[in-house]
């Protein structure tokens, strides 16, 4: 029996192709289908039923302690009312989960941070904390049930969540990329939208484009999808996970359990998640941090294609000039791009060339046992073909998720 | 996807159990995926077809759909070589979704006997037996 977020009738009503994601009833796409909603996401905006996650709630005096110990990032600088992008490594160095911190503040005894990680992982990475709490004052809530979760991600975002707003509408102009505002579970939150719903409102997501996460509380969640697709009009659609997978790949973000995981976590495009200073020394101790004295040679990199064709990432090997140097974690089409004289170009750029017409790149991540530079061509194998792509610096240009609000 | 009452399945057509459908004229065949593929994939984002000339077996891939989701084979309905292919899809893919029958079929192929085309299924058969693989979903 697959779980069911509170979204899950207007998933059907609006005839979304369901699937098993994670152990849950999720829409791949609706009958909009996956490209258009892609698509709309860089042009307009797209909202997504992202129920499916998880978020544990760590309080108490203790709290840093424990976090600074368990992730990855140094939350030393992370103010109240900003959040940060961390893994959470096993002894190894292997991924555990990867999750957005939020700093919520509180007062010395009451600290609190929230952890948002992935579906199914909750108890998993509450345990974990729990494992290695060897502080006195710290209180562990996997806080399943207890929320809902939406998306609203794309240019047109900004303007639908100022309208939306029925409180703390002045705290969003300006407000910068991973900031966040409220707090679902506190009905005194100073985001609110109409009906007195508190939601926390944080300038991040999954796309690579300007959006929003918004966790409302759980009996709330159909009335704030409604509220989002009544407000935006032509300006939003709901959006299913294979545009979640396609966007957040174009934008070079890692899938948790499938780019990150159980295995060491060296030499990715997610260094950012790692405690290191100018010199690329490690600012703080923490569980993990050993595989860093010694890191095998293992490389996660970006690439990007020269047509739309994939290869199926459960058989297919990355090869260079013939020899085989790794698997191919993520094999996807970011249906907003293609080439032009060498250079990719989004829809979204500015300099694209005349008559730009994107008809999709295949992109995605290879794990090899060795660098290879940008510019390189490698093959990538599987049973049906071997298909040319290029190691790359940057997948999808124009993004628009740090732009100024 | 569709259901099962949502489908078009034309009468005057032939069909695979992989969802190509076939249409006969003299020896030359016509074929394409018919509606129950194209909702089933989502959308399609490339097509990948063999050139006018190919050598193509009954039963074997002469190409593939890809949609957002995956990759899935072409089959030909019937042995025999390429004689046209419908250039029209490279730039517009999105036509196997719009118009699986009409501006989305695939190649012609100029077909060595009938017998494989005369063992495809009718279309009454081949409703029955997407009715079967709907009741499972």
């Amino acid at each position: 029996m697959l779980n069911k977020t509170a979204l899950n009738s207007v998933h059907r009503e609006l005839g979304g192709q369901l699937t098993d994601f994670g152990g849950w009833e999720m829409p791949l796409w609706y009958p909009t289908g996956g490209v258009k909603e892609h698509l709309y996401v860089i042009e307009k905006s797209g909202v997504f039923d992202i129920g499916h996650m998880s978020v544990v709630r760590v309080r108490g005096r203790d709290t840093y302690g424990l976090l600074q110990l368990c992730l990855t990032r140094n939350i030393e600088k992370l103010a109240v009312g900003s959040c940060g992008y961390s893994v959470i490594l096993n002894e190894e160095g292997h991924v555990v989960d990867d999750t957005i911190v939020y700093n919520m503040g509180g007062d010395d005894a009451n600290r609190e941070y929230i952890l948002v990680v992935n579906a199914g992982m909750g108890s998993v990475v509450a345990e974990h904390l729990t494992k290695h709490n060897t502080f006195k004052n710290v209180t562990i809530r996997d806080d399943a049930g207890n929320f809902g979760k939406i998306d609203l991600q794309g240019p047109s975002s900004v303007s639908i969540v100022k309208k939306l707003l029925a409180k703390g509408k002045g705290s969003v102009e300006g407000l910068k990329y991973f900031k966040f505002l409220g707090d679902y579970a506190d009905k005194n939150s100073p985001v609110r939208l109409p009906g007195d719903v508190p939601i926390l409102l944080s300038r991040t997501g999954y796309t690579g484009e300007v959006g929003f996460e918004i966790l409302t509380p759980p009996d709330k969640t159909l009335a704030v999808w409604n509220m989002i697709l009544e407000t935006g009009g032509d300006e939003v659609i709901p959006c299913g996970l294979a545009a979640r997978d396609s966007l957040r790949a174009g934008a070079m973000l890692p899938l948790s359990h499938q780019d990150i995981g159980h295995w060491p976590f060296v030499n990715t495009p997610w260094f950012f998640a790692l405690p290191l200073d100018k010199e690329g020394k490690l600012t703080k101790s923490f569980i993990g941090a050993g595989l860093y004295e010694n890191s095998p040679s293992q490389y996660t990199l970006p690439f990007c294609g020269f047509d739309p064709r994939k290869v199926e990432t459960d058989n297919a090997v990355a090869l260079l000039d013939g020899e085989k140097i790794g698997v191919v974690p993520t094999c996807v089409i970011d249906m907003a791009i293609g080439r032009s004289g060498g250079r990719i170009y989004s829809i979204a750029s500015p300099d694209k060339p005349e008559g730009f017409h994107a008809r999709g790149l295949v992109c995605g991540f290879i794990r090899v046992d060795r660098p290879v530079a940008p510019g390189a061509k490698v093959t990538l194998k599987d049973a049906r073909r071997s298909i040319e792509v290029e190691v790359v610096a940057d997948i999808r240009p124009a993004r628009t998720a740090r732009i100024n609000i | 996807m569709k259901t099962f009452e949502e489908l078009d399945i034309r009468k005057d057509l032939s069909y695979s159990k992989t969802h190509e459908w076939a249409k006969k004229a003299g020896s030359v065949v016509c074929v394409g995926v018919d509606d129950y593929a194209q909702s089933a994939l989502g959308d399609i984002v490339y097509v990948e077809l063999p050139s006018v000339g190919a050598a193509v077996n009954a039963g074997a891939a002469f190409g593939s759909l890809e949609s957002t989701k995956a990759v899935s084979d072409l089959n030909s309905p019937v042995t025999g070589k390429v004689t046209k292919v419908n250039d029209a899809l490279a730039d517009a893919p999105e036509l196997v979704n719009s118009s699986p029958y009409e501006e989305g079929w695939m190649v012609e192929i100029e077909a060595e006997g009938g017998a494989e085309f005369d063992a495809l299924l009718k279309s009454d058969a081949y409703a029955e037996y997407v009715k079967t693989l709907d009741a499972s979903h």
